[in-house]
């Protein structure tokens, strides 16, 4: 392999977030092999990787959506949002309603409490099959603002109930003297991003942490005061390299790849020998009840005079329906946030693994419904 | 003739190593002592329950035990109001009436709300600690192990000062059952806090056979899961295997004076199918036949 493909390689691998799933996939051979190795060094280091190292990861999410939404984003005109909204809702609904009747249906009460995980999108999935599949088409927008509000949805519902820490006052303090500092970086024209994110997200981390709010959470609030340009191109495309603030971005990714990286390794080992209820549970939440409510959703929508985006069709809409059933980053990160070490977070990370699937269905779909690249 | 010698002398160890325990020891029943039973994954409401109960109800006439902890899935299926009738008061009613106290550990069929069911004495707690005579029971929640509850049992074991220390939850962080097995995510986090705070006995159900570990680090795990639900022929044994049986339902009985716990684990028909001795020492346990 030359050295001009290991290049290729590599970028490909850092711009489609593979390090994630790649390290995921060390993780569930390591777990089923040597179980007892994986799961200690997976309860060293899950602190520092989901509660400090993810903050840089959604605080870059946040970043990208912010630019992308702002004027002169590719996402912006809220009038794009009013469908999507409705679909995400749709989706919520179908998934959660899916989860908590199989779980009912099985007696297995002890599953319930994993039921917001069952929301979760996998946007960077979704975004780039779909970006694969179907190039140029409305439906990539479309199925990104799905995931979008889905997983700000999922976020918020995990938020609160964080349960690592131990409630602290004086939290609300702390977070107010981030916020000003922010401020005041921002009123004297501060543009690099680090004195925000080292000085003012340290507040800010420990604010979250003492509030009992999930820290990774933490740079969010900060993200607002940084400099933003509009992006015109969808959220997960790294811009050019051309100005200060696309070089801090560049840089900024430069934090997060290894740190998915590690968030895949460390939350994705589960013994697969766990799986059970919780597992089939989450797995048609995800591959039926979402793909059904987002279907059911958008019929209602449309019946009651919305329009599906230009040159959008009912049989783009089942290939999108299908592609955001992958739960996988994001599910795993909800599954961390809301469960305990335990049999129940391990049959539930089994079933977001293999929500992986949808992908797979909807490739399936694609090629039956003779859409994008493979109508022919 | 050499070859035939070889392959039954194989079978023969074969054999040895695989066979079920042939328990040698009575409970001694000495005045004054602790005794209690174990039942694990019995809340079915199946006749095999009710045998169970019988069996239990029995042994007490001989066997005097004040209690009886139960590993969790306490109860399957729909768990409504008469549910608790069929599957926890009548099964056990001759028990109850006797005034025997059961404190139960959640299973995952467990509806968790059924720790304010005043029948399983839990108070409306996930997991608590509760003391009998010289023996500290820690008894857990290993649905969700969440760090509240870690840090509760780090300091429960820490500030215990009684001789015996046994802790109880339903899913097994050492086992041989063919469907579920040891729970090694668990044990990582788990078995660092018995060992620092020397725990002597541990019970756990999940998997619906019999088990007795061999001692880990100093700890005796048993598996007592088929006290109404049952695998038969569930068990795969291992070098961790000190004994099992997984062709009928089993409860437990124990009997704990000074520094020796005598345990017997009995069928659905009575029949004794494990039993022996742990004594407890500083550290190091011996188990006798």
């Amino acid at each position: 392999m030359t050295h001009r493909t290991l290049h290729r390689v590599a970028h490909v691998v850092f711009d489609r977030f593979l390090l994630l799933p790649i390290g995921a996939l060390i993780a569930v051979v390591w777990a089923n092999t040597a179980a007892e190795s994986y799961f200690v060094m997976a309860r060293r280091l899950s602190f520092s990787v989901n509660e400090i190292g993810m903050a840089f990861f959604f605080a870059l999410m946040a970043q990208e959506v912010t630019e992308a939404v702002m004027p002169g984003g590719a996402l912006h005109s809220w009038r794009r949002w009013t469908l999507p909204l409705v679909a995400a809702i749709g989706g919520i609904v179908g998934a959660v309603t899916v989860y908590i009747g199989y779980v009912q249906l099985s007696y297995e009460y002890s599953l319930i409490s994993a039921w917001p995980i069952a929301c979760a999108i996998d946007a960077a999935a979704t975004y780039y099959f779909l970006r694969t599949i179907l190039p140029r088409s409305a439906a990539v927008p479309f199925a990104l603002l799905i995931a979008i509000v889905t997983d700000v949805v999922a976020l918020v519902i995990v938020a609160p109930r964080h349960l690592v820490f131990e409630e602290r006052v004086g939290g609300a303090t702390l977070m107010l003297g981030a916020l000003g500092l922010a401020a005041l970086l921002r009123v004297t024209r501060v543009r690099a991003f680090w004195p925000y994110l080292f000085v003012c997200g340290a507040l800010s981390w420990l604010a979250f942490y003492w509030e009992g709010l999930h820290p990774a959470f933490a740079l969010i609030p900060i993200v607002p005061f940084l400099k933003h340009e509009p992006r015109p191109m969808d959220i997960f495309v790294d811009p050019p390299d051309d100005d200060a603030v696309h070089h801090a971005e560049h840089e900024w990714h430069l934090i997060v790849q290894p740190v998915l990286f590690l968030f895949g390794l460390v939350n994705a080992g589960v013994a697969l020998k766990a799986y059970d209820t919780g597992s089939w549970a989450m797995l048609l939440a995800q591959l039926v009840g979402r793909p059904a409510g987002i279907l059911l959703a958008v019929g209602a929508a449309t019946a009651a005079g919305l329009h599906l985006p230009g040159h959008m069709r009912w049989r783009e809409l089942l290939v999108v329906a299908f592609a955001t059933s992958t739960g996988f980053a994001v599910a795993l990160f909800l599954a961390t946030g809301v469960l305990a070490t335990g049999p129940v977070l391990a049959q539930a990370k089994i079933g977001v693994l293999g929500s992986a699937s949808g992908l797979v269905m909807a490739l399936i779909a694609a090629r039956l419904l003779r859409v994008g690249k493979l109508a022919h | 003739m050499r070859r035939v010698f070889t392959a039954i002398a194989f079978l023969f160890l074969l054999g040895v190593r695989i066979a079920p325990a042939q328990p040698t020891s009575a409970l001694p029943s000495l005045s004054d002592s602790l005794k209690f039973a174990v039942v694990g994954d019995n809340g079915t409401g199946d006749s095999e329950q009710y045998d169970v109960g019988a069996r239990m109800t029995e042994a007490r006439n001989a066997f005097p035990f004040d209690f009886v902890i139960m590993l969790g899935d306490n109860m399957y299926g729909r768990q409504q109001a008469s549910d608790f009738v069929d599957k926890f008061e009548r099964p056990y009613a001759m028990l109850l009436h006797a005034g025997v106290r059961f404190f139960a550990a959640l299973g995952n069929h467990d509806n968790p709300n059924n720790r304010s069911y005043p029948g399983f004495n839990m108070n409306g707690e996930r997991y608590y600690s509760y003391v009998r005579k010289n023996v500290r029971f820690v008894v857990l929640d290993t649905n969700q192990l969440d760090p509240r509850q870690l840090a509760w049992i780090d300091s429960t074991l820490k500030q215990s000062s009684d001789e015996w220390k046994i802790c109880y939850f339903h899913h097994p962080i050492y086992s041989d059952g063919g469907r579920h097995g040891s729970d090694v995510e668990l044990r990582v986090a788990l078995e660092p806090l018995f060992v620092k705070y020397g725990v002597d006995v541990v019970y756990a159900g999940h998997d619906h056979i019999y088990e007795r570990i061999k001692p880990q680090k100093g700890i005796t795990y048993f598996v007592n899961g088929s006290s109404g639900e049952l695998r038969k022929g569930d068990v795969n044994p291992s070098s961790l295997t000190a004994a099992y049986f997984d062709q009928d339902q089993v409860f437990s009985l124990v009997e704990i004076k000074g520094d020796d716990l005598y345990f017997q684990a009995r069928s659905r028909t009575g029949r004794t199918v494990d039993a022996g001795t742990i004594h407890r020492q500083t550290r190091n346990q011996t188990v006798a036949p």
